[in-house]
């Protein structure tokens, strides 16, 4: 599993490359405890590239939103068809701070509307 | 296609280590491919069998000994089997600040059509996931 990190509108982009599982999980936690440590109200993960994950992968995500500020998202783009399956499952869907974009651009109009965005 | 008959069987070891569990999730996927699965059921099972593989790596205590899968076919229903041969062992707590919340276990639940759990007078538990290869 690969993990880059870049931005979206001032906002920290996580991109990740291949499988999300037990053994690769920490890679994602580690780049999003960097974003959040940064003071980043929201962070976006790009999925597009993101075959599986497990409830290894799912924890991170879960420990990420205990870690935003309230008025904070966690922005989930483009997960695959089972992935997001898997999302909707685990109650991920439903929490008020996580957001679902079916692509970069709908996520980035979602930056845009934020109060002092750039 | 037809379905695959009884007496369907493929088996494989792996190390009992975190880093192995993306050889399960080969090998489900080979199983899959062979018993003409969709892509939702295959991922439905790779999620189930790896969760319970993961859950030996974590408790199980027997990092020396091979953790064995096998896949086989019988009553039109596909079983995965998980057999280790370790004792129970509580997680490290130190191991990973974000737990896993216990998710493992539901998924593997939500996402097959039976789970069994049978533990071995000789030590060792083996966990069984199946689905059904008819009705769907």
């Amino acid at each position: 599993m690969d993990v880059r990190v870049s931005s979206l509108r001032d906002a920290p982009l996580v991109e990740v490359k291949g499988e999300i599982d037990h053994g690769t999980c920490e890679d994602l936690n580690a780049a999003l405890c960097t974003a959040l440590d940064a003071g980043g109200q929201v962070v976006l993960i790009d999925l597009d590239q993101v075959g599986y994950i497990d409830s290894g992968g799912l924890s991170v995500l879960f420990s990420a939103l205990k870690r935003l500020s309230p008025d904070g998202w966690l922005g989930l783009v483009r997960p695959n068809a089972n992935v997001r399956r898997l999302f909707e499952l685990v109650g991920l869907c439903a929490d008020p701070n996580v957001r679902i974009f079916e692509d970069r651009v709908t996520a980035e109009a979602a930056l845009v509307g934020r109060t002092g965005a750039a | 296609m037809s379905l695959p008959s009884d007496g369907f069987c493929r088996a494989i070891e792996i190390r009992s280590e975190a880093c192995r569990l993306v050889e399960v999730r080969r090998f489900v996927e080979e199983v899959a491919a062979e018993v003409a699965l969709d892509s939702e059921r295959m991922f439905d099972l790779k999620v189930a069998v790896s969760e319970a593989c993961a859950n030996v790596v974590e408790h199980s205590g027997c990092e020396s000994v091979p953790l064995e899968v096998r896949a086989h076919v019988h009553a039109e229903r596909l079983t995965f089997s998980i057999t280790d041969r370790g004792c129970f062992k509580p997680p490290n707590p130190t191991r990973q600040a974000y737990g896993n919340r216990g998710l493992g276990l539901p998924l593997m639940v939500a996402l097959m059509d039976e789970v069994t759990f049978v533990r071995s007078p000789a030590g060792g538990t083996r966990v069984s996931l199946s689905v059904l290869l008819s009705g769907r």
